[in-house]
């Protein structure tokens, strides 16, 4: 059986997680990095903005800062995701390592297979979603968890899980946002610019779901992490080896920190973007 | 059925390249369209940008994924369709015609004896298809 890497449930700020993941993906597009999974949290809690979003049409940011919530623009496309009360995963490799290919959407059912058998044995059913909706859902267009997209997964018609992937020179990215609680209140109030009323709250909870709705336990994101480490080991036939990133991603980390996740020009750029940095 | 019209060339990041001279058209494949699934969104170079051979030009989201576009040719691009910008669904339904993305001054001709003819083209799809 192959070994990946698989870098150890953390806390980290959305600026260093962001780095962090782009480091990893950098070193798989230049073969140099393995495989790599990683759980993490955020702290403090960010939004997270799709590559393609305008900052200040789709998010609160008076809220945010009045909340102590950072905003991260993330390399990976779709829409805005609020990192309070989730789990995130990020998985890198090179895509035509089995049991990847080169296909977008393979790769997004085989990473669906994986979280869904993790959160089977939480004792939670979930299904993929067989279409792509990108209308008509029950919350904000600039939300992720509005609306499904094609093997996005969901419990009872909600959704549970959202996913966003980014590729480059032969290799991807994917982020995903397993929810562990819902707030819709909060959720709605990163991305609306008024206070977000009871109708809309009920309306997203409508097609938003969370583990908390389907299990009596505290979810507990270091051990979900531990149990959805297992699904992937299973799902991918690979051994998840335990490990932190090289000397030349953390460089890497750094200086896209410095230069990239911490800037303003990044984090606000609506159509214009650092290309080639 | 995938469509490779015999007049233009093909790179195997799935552009493909319509030469006039030293002008060369570019866009997306029916396969690369066909790949991405639904675009969203596009970020094209300005005019007067110089793009190269084999490396990124634009970025482009669809409906799973944000990936970069690379360029067949290298140098100065020249004209930008800026129709599509407002209705990127065309690339979708169009990718050889009206979904046309940028047209670039080609500064080196040798540079088109990289790319592939639709025959071969077709080939490599069946081969990275294959891999699915």
């Amino acid at each position: 059986m192959k070994n990946w890497r698989i870098i150890p449930y953390g806390t980290f700020s959305a600026f260093e997680n962001m780095a962090m993941d782009e480091a990893v993906f950098r070193g798989n597009q230049q073969g140099t990095s393995p495989p790599t999974l990683r759980f993490y949290d955020w702290q403090p809690s960010a939004v997270s903005l799709g590559y393609f979003q305008v900052l200040e049409s789709e998010i609160n940011v008076s809220y945010c800062r009045e909340n102590n919530i950072d905003i991260v623009r993330r390399p990976t496309g779709g829409k805005a995701v609020f990192h309070e009360d989730d789990l995130t995963y990020s998985l890198v490799s090179r895509e035509n390592i089995p049991p990847f290919s080169p296909g977008i959407l393979g790769t997004y059912l085989i990473i669906s297979r994986c979280i869904l058998e993790g959160i089977a044995d939480l004792g939670v059913r979930a299904e993929m979603a067989e279409e792509s909706r990108s209308s008509g859902g029950e919350g904000p267009a600039s939300h992720c968890f509005s609306f499904p997209s094609r093997y996005e997964l969901l419990v009872d018609g909600r959704k549970i899980c959202g996913s966003a992937q980014t590729r480059s020179n032969g290799a991807f990215l994917q982020h995903g946002s397993l929810l562990l609680r819902f707030d819709p209140f909060k959720a709605l109030s990163v991305v609306t610019q008024n206070v977000a009323s009871e109708e809309q709250a009920s309306l997203l909870k409508k097609s938003v779901t969370s583990l908390s709705d389907h299990i009596a336990v505290q979810a507990d994101p270091a051990l979900i992490a531990g149990i959805l480490k297992a699904s992937f080991e299973k799902i991918l036939q690979v051994q998840f080896v335990e490990g932190s990133l090289t000397e030349a991603e953390e460089a890497v980390r750094d200086e896209l920190l410095q230069n990239k996740y911490h800037t303003d020009i990044w984090n606000r750029s609506g159509s214009t973007r650092m290309n080639n940095y | 059925m995938m469509v490779f019209p015999d007049d233009l060339l093909y790179s195997r990041e799935h552009t493909w390249a319509r030469v006039d001279g030293n002008l060369v058209t570019i866009g997306i494949t029916d396969y690369g369209q066909d790949k991405l699934g639904e675009i969203l969104n596009l970020d094209l170079p300005e005019v007067d940008t110089y793009v190269e051979q084999d490396e990124p030009f634009g970025i482009i989201e669809s409906a799973k994924t944000v990936t970069e576009l690379i360029s067949p040719v290298s140098g100065d691009v020249v004209r930008v369709n800026d129709d599509i910008t407002d209705d990127v669904g065309i690339i979708n339904s169009d990718p050889y015609d009206t979904g046309w993305l940028i047209v670039v001054e080609m500064k080196d001709a040798s540079e088109l004896d990289n790319l592939l003819d639709s025959t071969e083209y077709n080939d490599y799809v069946l081969g990275e298809e294959g891999l699915d």
